[in-house]
């Protein structure tokens, strides 16, 4: 029984013991150096990504430690996606790591403790083991964002990301100790039994303090305030990987929690509404403030949060379809998204500028870098041959088929709006001149990155067939 | 359910009433003739000399923290210890995995020299 379980979670204990290991050879290292430390993380979480998968498609399934704790594909799923992520950051950011003053910490020791933070919330059948995770992740990302003690601005992030964050936590487990209240039980699955079908005030209030904490995790609009400011102070490895990774952990708790523990409970009644007119406002809100912004991190922050009000309409139409379409579109999200930052941290580690303006004639100046930008913002946009347009194709016609049509709307008319900002950055790139700025060719573990991300991207793009199978049969393993 | 919030109602108007009637009660019934050394706020300890805005060492920080950790283990040993011969090797393999976890912690703690006063 016991051995059972412990083989369930080898995934998390294999990640823990990475962690682990990447601070003791860090100290064993002289002080300041960190050769070596980069290949064994990126190795020993390739090594745990090919477990993962292999437990996707051939293990044994179910909730382990008395149901505390789920062992899904819909949990393999998001594994997958969070160790995909991490890798491409850690590869696509070496050079830029590389300048950071020596004395600092360990950098990809937290990076690992913030995997194993995600993975925990995307499996617990536990709202406390859930809340564990969450601050384990959260609290690993207070540091990252904070990570440049002498850059006034990653500090400001920090600290606003911390006071932010904490409060957030704060009204989540508000919510988790009302829900505690009125059934008796922190475990998903008892707490679906309990709460019956009529709907209360504490209820109600349950499930917004809920929605409220995980929604600053998502950014959905009206707790997106802090994104923007800390997407831009946070060093944009970090960013990359909060917007990618952070995202869909939250997402998978949404999913979990709200759509599968309240289904047909207040979730019908209250939650759709609520999140219908939250999801709209996300779209356009996200679109439309980015349309002005001069700097990349927050063009990409803006961006982000738009992406999440897509991924919103997928939870609400509560079907097998759309939950397919949120693990899908989360999926090529991580892609686009990645190839979009690995640019971003080259540009500006390479000009020590992330001002769109300069990026003025990047095609001239480095072409792969350009190239790959193009197709990632394209991709984002949900431009036909990119992957972008299978995932907000399945995710509306998901929403479609349960009858919201007008989001459907929303949603189209939005991605209309955002090719013109994504399409003003190709714009500088293309059209610009930058006379006066440097080459600046792409090298080693940032090309492949890049060059990755952009195939992987017009692959999906082309033959969805795969990665959508993927997701049919983790959101068949997930929704009742 | 109602039944037994309504314990709870009942708690919280207990709750906001006693202090209300802790602070009235005095008003009314003690006798009240101030004189500057009563008015003057009551502090702890030794009057300040100079300014209180001074730098305060970030060392205090790094022990507290590597104390905290310390601390949290005991509270898990202490249990531990109690029903050790009932939970059996598993237990015992599962207590040395967490202090091998703070272990780690800890001499990271001492190498990157949290430990040593300026």
């Amino acid at each position: 029984m016991v051995s059972t379980d412990f083989l369930a979670i080898t995934p998390e204990i294999a990640v823990a013991v990475l962690a682990l290991l990447l601070v003791a050879v860090a100290l064993l290292l002289p002080q300041g150096a960190r050769k070596g430390l980069v290949p064994l993380n990126v190795f020993g979480l390739l090594g745990i990504l090919a477990y993962t998968v292999y437990d996707f498609f051939f293990g044994k399934m179910g909730p382990v430690f008395r149901g505390m704790y789920y062992h899904d594909q819909f949990a393999d799923f998001f594994k997958i996606l969070f160790l995909t992520a991490a890798i491409l950051v850690i590869l696509s950011s070496r050079e830029y790591i590389g300048k950071w003053p020596a004395y600092r910490g360990n950098f990809y020791a937290l990076l690992t403790a913030a995997i194993l933070g995600m993975m925990i919330m995307a499996s617990s059948a536990d709202l406390l083991t859930f809340y564990v995770g969450l601050e384990l992740m959260t609290i690993t990302f207070y540091i990252l964002v904070g990570y440049l003690p002498h850059d006034g601005r990653s500090s400001e992030a920090g600290i606003k990301y911390l006071v932010l964050g904490a409060s957030s936590s704060a009204i989540l487990l508000y919510g988790i100790s009302f829900i505690y209240g009125l059934t008796g039980s922190t475990q998903l699955s008892g707490i679906g039994a309990q709460l019956g079908s009529s709907l209360t005030p504490p209820i109600i209030l349950a499930t917004v303090f809920l929605l409220a904490g995980l929604g600053f995790k998502i950014s959905l609009v009206p707790f997106h305030m802090w994104a923007p400011d800390i997407y831009e102070g946070a060093p944009t490895p970090v960013t990359a990987f909060l917007a990618v990774a952070s995202k869909a952990a939250a997402f998978a708790a949404v999913i979990r929690i709200y759509l599968v523990t309240l289904e047909h409970q207040s979730f019908v009644q209250t939650g759709v509404a609520l999140l219908l007119i939250l999801a709209a406002l996300t779209m356009i809100v996200g679109n439309l403030v980015a349309i002005p912004q001069k700097n990349i991190k927050r063009l990409l922050a803006f961006s982000s949060i738009a992406q999440a009000g897509y991924l919103m309409v997928g939870v609400i139409a509560e079907s097998v379809a759309g939950v397919k379409g949120v693990l899908f579109y989360a999926m090529i999200y991580v892609f686009a998204n990645m190839g979009a930052f690995a640019v971003a941290t080259y540009v500006g580690q390479a000009q020590g500028s992330d001002e769109i303006r300069d990026y003025a004639g990047l095609a001239r100046r480095s072409p792969l870098a350009a190239a790959v930008m193009t197709a990632s913002v394209l991709s984002l946009a949900g431009i036909p041959p990119l992957a972008g347009f299978v995932g907000k194709f399945y995710l509306f016609s998901a929403v479609i088929h349960q009858g919201y049509t007008w989001i459907a709307y929303v949603g189209f008319v939005m991605s209309m709006v955002s090719v013109y900002y994504y399409l003003s950055v190709v714009k500088v790139m293309y059209l610009g001149e930058g006379a006066d700025l440097p080459d600046i060719p792409v090298h080693g573990a940032a090309k492949f990155t890049m060059v990755f991300t952009m195939l992987i991207t017009l692959f999906i793009g082309l033959y969805p067939t795969p990665l959508a199978q993927m997701a049919i049969s983790a959101a068949t393993s997930l929704v009742k | 359910m109602s039944d037994n919030f309504a314990a709870v109602g009942v708690l919280l108007i207990f709750a906001i009433a006693l202090p209300l009637i802790m602070m009235a009660v005095p008003k009314l019934i003690a006798p009240n003739k101030p004189n500057k050394e009563k008015l003057t706020p009551y502090e702890c300890g030794n009057e300040t000399i100079g300014r209180t805005w001074i730098g305060f060492k970030s060392n205090y920080f790094l022990y507290a923290l590597v104390f905290t950790a310390f601390d949290v283990e005991t509270v898990f040993l202490y249990p531990w210890a109690l029903t050790f011969r009932k939970l059996g090797t598993f237990a015992f393999v599962e207590m040395f995995v967490f202090i091998a976890i703070l272990l780690v912690g800890f001499w990271y703690a001492w190498k990157e020299g949290a430990l040593e006063w300026m």
